[in-house]
């Protein structure tokens, strides 16, 4: 009886990584695209992205869900990347002292989100995807009026004509894939930035590290049960602002890295696709909304980034028409999200029947005593 | 004797504030200050008030569409996009037919009507299945069919000339004028022009009809059961209201009123916008009824009036007030901070009746 | 303990900060600019310019420069090396020389003028401050992209 729940729930699990792993199959021999091509991106995106999804793992753990709310660090990220590029520190260095910069900045955001989340406990997910957009119109205030008329901006290469402002693209030249390239290692032609490899590896340490900290359990137990958990002496306000604060402070960092490898960004948008694309790739690793793991990461990063990739090319193939591919893998990214949430929504709610069926037995049992 | 009365009516004024919401009074202050500020900046008022009435003509019944869902207990309808892609069907597939003029909006609609039920069935279904879980699924339900009805908008097989691309020959186009088919029609319907000051009548009472259709419909027995059901299930459950019933009839109408608004914004408008533009539409629609007064399981008539029209006006005013006061347009960010401000908002209020 | 954890974070903020200083000081980019053309010192001096020199810089080469001609590379940090390879006359010998050089701070840009700097000049003649062009003032502001309905597409 517990064996076949078990194998039921592993096939749910398994059922969105399935789908994609079809998807891929069917679509890579449509779309042309060599192998070694294929390992090459996959292995750029890999590093690219890995980080900025970890970041999502620890909200997770405290029973918040998807922190939709990742957006409020990377938009501290890009601060940072836009006032270290007006100073011209550049390389690392200047990726290092951007992280710094947007470090204080991602705690005073996540503090924030995590109490207007405490606030609105049993809905976090939208609220926080609510937050990104309220705080992306806070971020344009700052960029577009603040910055070069409050804080000082000199070069006109960042700066709007008017004077004040950021333009649309701010150019990271000067640091374009410098931590990639540290210690670059080609394996059949197929180049692996070992640090960032490295960097990425030692903070799926620190995170399953983080597991067994006091605070890590603090927050499983918040995460299984919020009231059982103030029982036991837990501050549960006080451990889901930190999950929170983490995640954006990791965002953050993540952001910029995944920018380095980019080399530019769009001052304006590039935060608001971040969290969708993080979210939708751990899911398509296996994670669910309150389950996700180390692996989920990686398995989600290959499968999803797999698909983004051919999915163009293949609908160009089948349709003659390239948009027909574009249009497909986002609505392939939304229709993920969807069906990881329902999914939970329905197992949440199968579990609580059940727990109030199995009360009402236990009451009945007692009744008939 | 004296001080107690200025207690008593302080205490009065803080329950008046408390009952009319802090952040609804700031916006109507806003909006008042916006008014008498304009004419002296070189603004003229009668063409302000008529693009905010003109604007508010055009979003009401989107921003009405809120209510059955709301009512009912299903929280602010973020999947309103999925309504809108009904309206749209109806507004390409009326025209591809060969419908023009007045006889086009009418045919739109109906053709809109069997989408609309479909969809909206499957929608409720949908979310009867995931209680609680409503606006977050609701949403990204929203974006997927959006995303899913990008590539149908370039493989269904269209043919008018005035939709198609005309390179191609295929696919629609991103935004479809609808000069000589369902532009105006409605507002031109007994207009009344004063000057620079218009009335789009026929906009305001088509509206108005909405409008008390629903209110009607919320006196009715159905109507009850829905607030019932949205105040406190177990008690309608309990008093043999069918819960689930109900709550797919609420996303049925919900969905319809959508299809409906979007046609209503057209009309205004004088465009079909395809695409990603119904994306996000949903946003501004709760943010408004959500100004007007609405809280996440409580929203009325009054409250879908009063918020349009505070909405619409500062969305309308700020603009033109600002870049002829301080020559910097800060209307974008103003209205992005109101509107996910005040969303975020309702969402922090514990809502009665627990969920 | 309480103390404790307070004298942690301080440290920690402070160990952040003199990390943040410190990036300041060794990540601050320069674009170095040679220039490869005779040049007339303020006593009247002049510095003839030599048939080709060749500017290395951190290994890799920026530029052969004939007589008259510019090169420039990006660097970090104050501290500034480069060889040298210089042709006196066409078909003549190569001879290399490597120099190291402090660049100023505050400098976004700095022109070399290599034939002072090898003839031995003073800092201030040798070196002089880039100005970019300044943007055209009739230059169009660009309208500004906020758009939260953009498709999320292009990575």
């Amino acid at each position: 009886m517990k064996k076949k729940f078990a194998l039921g729930s592993f096939m749910t699990r398994a059922s969105v990584p399935l789908m994609f792993m079809i998807i891929c199959a069917f679509c890579i021999p449509l779309s042309g695209l060599s192998p070694s091509y294929l390992i090459n991106e996959i292995v750029t995106r890999m590093g690219r992205n890995a980080f900025l999804i970890l970041s999502l793992l620890i909200p997770i753990m405290a029973g918040m869900g998807l922190n939709f709310g990742m957006t409020l660090g990377a938009m501290a990220g890009e601060i940072g990347l836009i006032l270290v590029s007006d100073w011209q520190i550049v390389g690392i260095p200047g990726m290092v002292l951007a992280m710094i910069i947007s470090v204080p900045i991602s705690v005073l955001l996540g503090l924030f989100c995590g109490k207007i989340l405490n606030m609105a406990k049993g809905r976090e997910m939208i609220t926080s995807y609510i937050m990104s957009y309220f705080m992306t119109g806070v971020y344009q205030l700052v960029v577009l009026y603040m910055m070069g008329s409050i804080i000082p901006i000199r070069h006109s290469n960042i700066k709007l004509p008017r004077g004040y402002g950021i333009r649309n693209t701010v150019s990271l030249l000067s640091m374009r894939q410098k931590l990639d390239n540290l210690w670059p290692v080609y394996i059949n032609g197929v180049k692996i930035p070992m640090v960032t490899f490295i960097i990425i590896a030692l903070m799926c340490l620190v995170i399953v590290w983080f597991r067994r900290t006091k605070l890590g359990q603090d927050m499983r137990a918040v995460g299984q049960d919020m009231e059982v958990a103030r029982d036991a002496g837990i501050n549960v306000e006080r451990t889901r602002i930190l999950s929170i604060i983490i995640s954006t402070v990791l965002a953050g960092i993540g952001m910029i890295i995944y920018l380095q490898n980019l080399g530019n960004f769009a001052t304006y948008t590039s935060h608001s696709q971040i969290g969708m694309f993080a979210i939708a790739a751990l899911l398509v690793g296996g994670a669910s909304v309150d389950k996700a793991s180390v692996g989920n990461v990686f398995l989600g990063v290959i499968l999803f980034h797999l698909m983004f990739i051919v999915a163009p090319k293949a609908g160009t193939a089948i349709t003659g028409d390239s948009m027909i591919g574009e249009y497909f893998r986002v609505f392939v990214s939304y229709a993920v999200i969807t069906i990881a949430l329902i999914m939970y929504e329905t197992a949440k709610r199968r579990n609580k029947s059940m727990e109030g069926q199995r009360l009402m037995m236990e009451q009945k049992k007692e009744e008939a005593k | 004797m004296g001080e107690e009365l200025t207690r008593k009516e302080k205490g009065k004024l803080l329950k008046f504030v408390d009952s009319f919401g802090l952040p609804r009074l700031i916006i109507t202050g806003f909006l008042a200050l916006l008014l008498i500020v304009a004419p002296f900046v070189g603004a003229d008022l009668p063409t302000q008030l008529t693009n905010i009435i003109a604007r508010f003509s055009w979003n009401g019944v989107l921003v009405l569409a809120m209510v059955p869902m709301v009512h009912s207990g299903c929280g602010l309808n973020f999947g309103l996009p999925l309504g809108i892609i009904s309206g749209l069907l109806g507004a390409t597939l009326s025209i591809e037919f060969g419908f023009t003029g007045g006889l086009s909006f009418v045919m739109a609609i109906l053709i809109a009507t069997p989408f609309a039920l479909i969809l909206g069935s499957l929608y409720g279904w949908l979310l009867n299945k995931i209680k609680g879980g409503e606006m977050m699924i609701a949403t990204y339900v929203g974006f997927s069919s959006v995303s899913f009805m990008c590539m149908m908008w370039l493989v269904l097989p269209y043919h008018s000339p005035t939709m198609v691309w005309g390179l191609s020959g295929k696919g629609l186009r991103t935004t479809i004028s609808l000069e000589g088919y369902y532009n105006q029609v409605l507002a031109n319907f007994l207009r009344i022009k004063i000057g620079n000051f218009v009335v789009p009548t026929g906009t305001l009472l088509f509206f108005a009809l909405l409008a008390f259709g629903m209110w009607a419909f919320l006196h009715t027995r159905t109507g009850t059961a829905m607030t019932a059901v949205g105040s406190n299930p177990a008690f309608a459950r309990a008093a043999g209201v069918n819960v689930d019933r109900i709550r797919l009839l609420s996303v049925v109408m919900s969905t319809w009123l959508a299809a409906v608004g979007i046609l209503v914004y057209e009309q205004g408008f004088g465009f079909i916008q395809l695409y990603m533009a119904p994306f996000n539409m949903a946003l501004p629609a709760v943010s408004a009824i959500l100004i007007g007064g609405a809280s996440v399981n409580k929203a009325s008539i009054p409250n879908v009036i009063i918020g349009t029209i505070l909405f619409q006006g500062m969305l309308t005013m700020t603009p033109t007030v600002m870049n002829n006061m301080i020559h910097m347009d800060m209307s974008e960010v103003i209205r992005v901070v109101v509107s996910q401000g005040m969303i975020l908002y309702a969402l922090t209020r514990r809502t009665e009746g627990g969920k | 303990m309480k103390s404790r954890k307070i004298i942690i974070r301080l440290l920690t903020i402070a160990v952040l900060v003199g990390i943040a200083a410190w990036m300041f000081v060794i990540g601050r980019g320069h674009t170095v600019y040679f220039d490869n053309k005779p040049y007339t010192s303020a006593d009247g001096t002049v510095y003839e310019s030599p048939y080709q020199i060749q500017v290395f810089v951190g290994g890799e080469s920026a530029g052969k420069l004939k007589k008259g001609d510019r090169g420039m590379a990006s660097c970090m940090g104050q501290d500034f090396y480069m060889e040298l390879h210089i042709t006196q006359e066409k078909g003549g010998k190569k001879t290399g020389s490597g120099i190291s050089l402090k660049l100023p701070y505050n400098m976004d840009g700095i022109i070399l003028n290599l034939p002072a700097l090898l003839g031995g000049a003073p800092e201030e003649e040798y070196m002089s401050e880039f100005i970019p062009a300044a943007p055209a003032a009739t230059e169009e502001d660009e309208t500004v992209i906020t758009d939260e309905f953009t498709m999320p597409l292009d990575e």
